[in-house]
């Protein structure tokens, strides 16, 4: 514990602004995950079977969606920050705060997903999908039975990609008044020069990060079966 | 086998438009399928047999024509009732696509999904890996099995909605000869067992020589020769036929041989190489020794085949018959009166037939 005092003294002292900061983070986390999550995984969905040769094939649908996800995958997250800062206002009530963040973060991290699922479910081997047609599914069975099944591993993977990008933005977020560790780090850590701060949160992040790479990689590899 | 028309392809176009180019993969072609046939499509790669089966089960869309199947008029259908139709034409493919995500049993029973209970899919799903003889892995998962191993999976997965057509296309292309036997076995056994009409595509003349009652030869997205198997091993009329059967038969490959060393044969004025070929009956003669008794012509003996196709035997051999000239014209029209096709081949013509 002496160790940490010494090299962390101003640290030590905010046991209680860490939790909350953590807490914040893992708030905005999870929240965003489950939302653009749902989201992204649609959007990806839509476009996967939408495309050119896809089982529900339909330019005009597969185009727009193309272009909405190429869009806010073109605006940077500071940026887009401020710029929906008025429509936070009306979703929310409020641009300032953790809740506050959800709603650029959503709009950040969904297209982002949606190009990552749109990728893992395009390693779904072509006639697999043909083979499923063959014996009689419909576009329903082979999204859920084939599509998402056969793609689970590498949904995964992207899952944990997303998920990382994720954290990275609600630091950016916090630091523009969404709370979090990222918050701490910047307003606490960096304005005052108390620098033990930022690296702590830093590290809490790493920690963050390492654990949800770990775990994914395990779940990954428990339903890869292609090997 | 009767005479029931289950499958009737008629005047099929399919036309692929890419990038501003046409390309006319399916022209003008109509092919009638009777119930427990099992008809063997042969071409080169790119020939349009591909395309051509999938518009029986509307996997692709013809451009032009109409497609029968069991009294259905498939390019009618609604999406529910081609799903339908679909669950009664099964297809094997030749990378097998099967689930890597499922285990075998799994694989098998995706079919029934939803059309069984749980307790009757697994009755069936074990019924249909106890058919091909894969009981012992069905909780394994494909990528533990042999390429033979995966056909047969995907077999059984065809075979889950009992279905009264097979589509196999290029299903033993990607196998090995001995595993290639053994499961166009499995398909005579199920055609036999079952009443199941196959439509067996393939580049391989071995496959179709193997199990089919049937062969059309498909080039540049035509079919240019059809008929029943024996008719068309024994009297081929287009020289991509008689390619490929020559292929299978691995006369291609003794002729070559034989002309390589016939050069050095020197063969005289009174010897001549001919090839001969027999349908049916005539292969019981001892045609060999009939020549020599009554012509005193020596035939010599340099490639011998005999194929078995739908139980009618089906004979090649290569000789140089030596004898008197006249005696030789003799000769050669007794066989000819005894049903036997003589080709007289030249040595120095290096033109192979």
């Amino acid at each position: 514990m002496s160790l940490l005092a010494k090299y962390f003294p101003n640290a030590v002292t905010m046991k209680g602004d860490f939790l909350q900061a953590t807490g914040e983070t893992l708030y905005m986390t999870a929240i965003t995950a489950i939302v653009a999550g749902i989201i992204g995984m649609a959007i990806g969905i839509g476009l996967i079977v939408t495309q050119p040769g896809g089982i529900l094939e339909n330019r005009v649908i597969y185009n727009i969606l193309d272009k909405i996800v190429n869009l806010c995958r073109s605006i940077p997250f500071v940026i887009l920050l401020a710029v929906i800062a008025p429509l936070t206002r009306i979703i929310v009530g409020t641009a300032i705060g953790t809740t506050a963040a959800i709603v650029p973060l959503v709009i950040g991290s969904a297209p982002f997903y949606a190009r990552q699922i749109q990728n893992a479910l395009a390693e779904v081997d072509r006639g697999v999908i043909e083979a499923a047609e063959s014996v009689g599914s419909g576009p329903i069975a082979i999204i859920f039975r084939v599509y998402l099944k056969e793609g689970l591993a590498d949904i995964i993977r992207s899952s944990v990609l997303t998920l990382i990008s994720l954290i990275d933005l609600t630091a950016m977020a916090g630091a523009i008044g969404g709370g979090g560790l990222g918050n701490l780090a910047i307003n606490v850590g960096y304005s005052r020069f108390e620098t033990d701060v930022t690296v702590m949160a830093m590290l809490i992040i790493l920690v963050i990060v390492f654990a949800i790479q770990l775990i994914g990689d395990l779940l990954a590899r428990h339903v890869d079966h292609t090997a | 086998m009767t005479n029931e028309a289950i499958i009737q392809l008629k005047d099929i176009d399919v036309t692929f438009h890419n990038k501003g180019q046409t390309v006319e993969a399916v022209k003008k072609v109509s092919l009638t399928v009777n119930r427990g046939d099992i008809y063997g499509v042969v071409g080169y790669s790119g020939a349009g047999k591909s395309t051509l089966v999938r518009v029986i089960n509307r996997l692709q869309r013809p451009t032009a024509g109409s497609v029968e199947v069991n009294g259905q008029n498939i390019l009618n259908l609604s999406s529910r009732e081609l799903r339908t139709a679909r669950t009664k034409i099964g297809m094997i493919f030749q990378h097998f696509n099967l689930m890597a995500s499922r285990t075998i049993a799994d694989n098998v029973g995706y079919p029934l999904k939803g059309r069984l209970s749980h307790e009757d899919r697994k009755k069936k799903v074990a019924h249909l890996l106890d058919l091909v003889g894969l009981s012992e892995k069905a909780t394994d998962y494909p990528a533990q099995l042999s390429g033979g191993q995966k056909q047969r999976v995907a077999i059984a997965r065809a075979l889950a909605n009992d279905p009264e057509i097979l589509i196999s296309d290029e299903a033993t292309s990607a196998l090995d000869p001995k595993t290639t036997s053994s499961i166009l076995a499995l398909l005579k056994r199920l055609n036999k067992e079952l009443g199941l009409t196959v439509v067996l595509i393939t580049h391989e003349m071995e496959a179709v020589k193997e199990i089919c009652n049937k062969v059309a030869v498909m080039e540049d997205g035509e079919i240019i020769e059809r008929g029943d198997l024996v008719s068309i091993f024994s009297r081929p009329q287009k020289p991509l036929t008689q390619d490929f059967i020559n292929t299978a038969t691995q006369i291609n490959q003794a002729l070559e041989k034989i002309f390589r060393q016939a050069a050095s044969l020197n063969l005289s004025e009174s010897q001549q190489l001919v090839q001969l070929q027999y349908v049916g009956a005539s292969t019981d003669a001892p045609l060999i020794t009939e020549l020599y008794k009554r012509y005193n012509v020596v035939s010599n003996i340099l490639y011998g085949n005999v194929e078995i196709l739908q139980d009618t035997p089906l004979g090649n051999l290569i000789v140089v018959m030596s004898g008197d000239p006249d005696k030789l014209v003799a000769a050669w029209q007794y066989c000819q009166d005894a049903g036997i096709q003589i080709t007289h081949l030249n040595p120095n013509d290096s033109e192979v037939a």
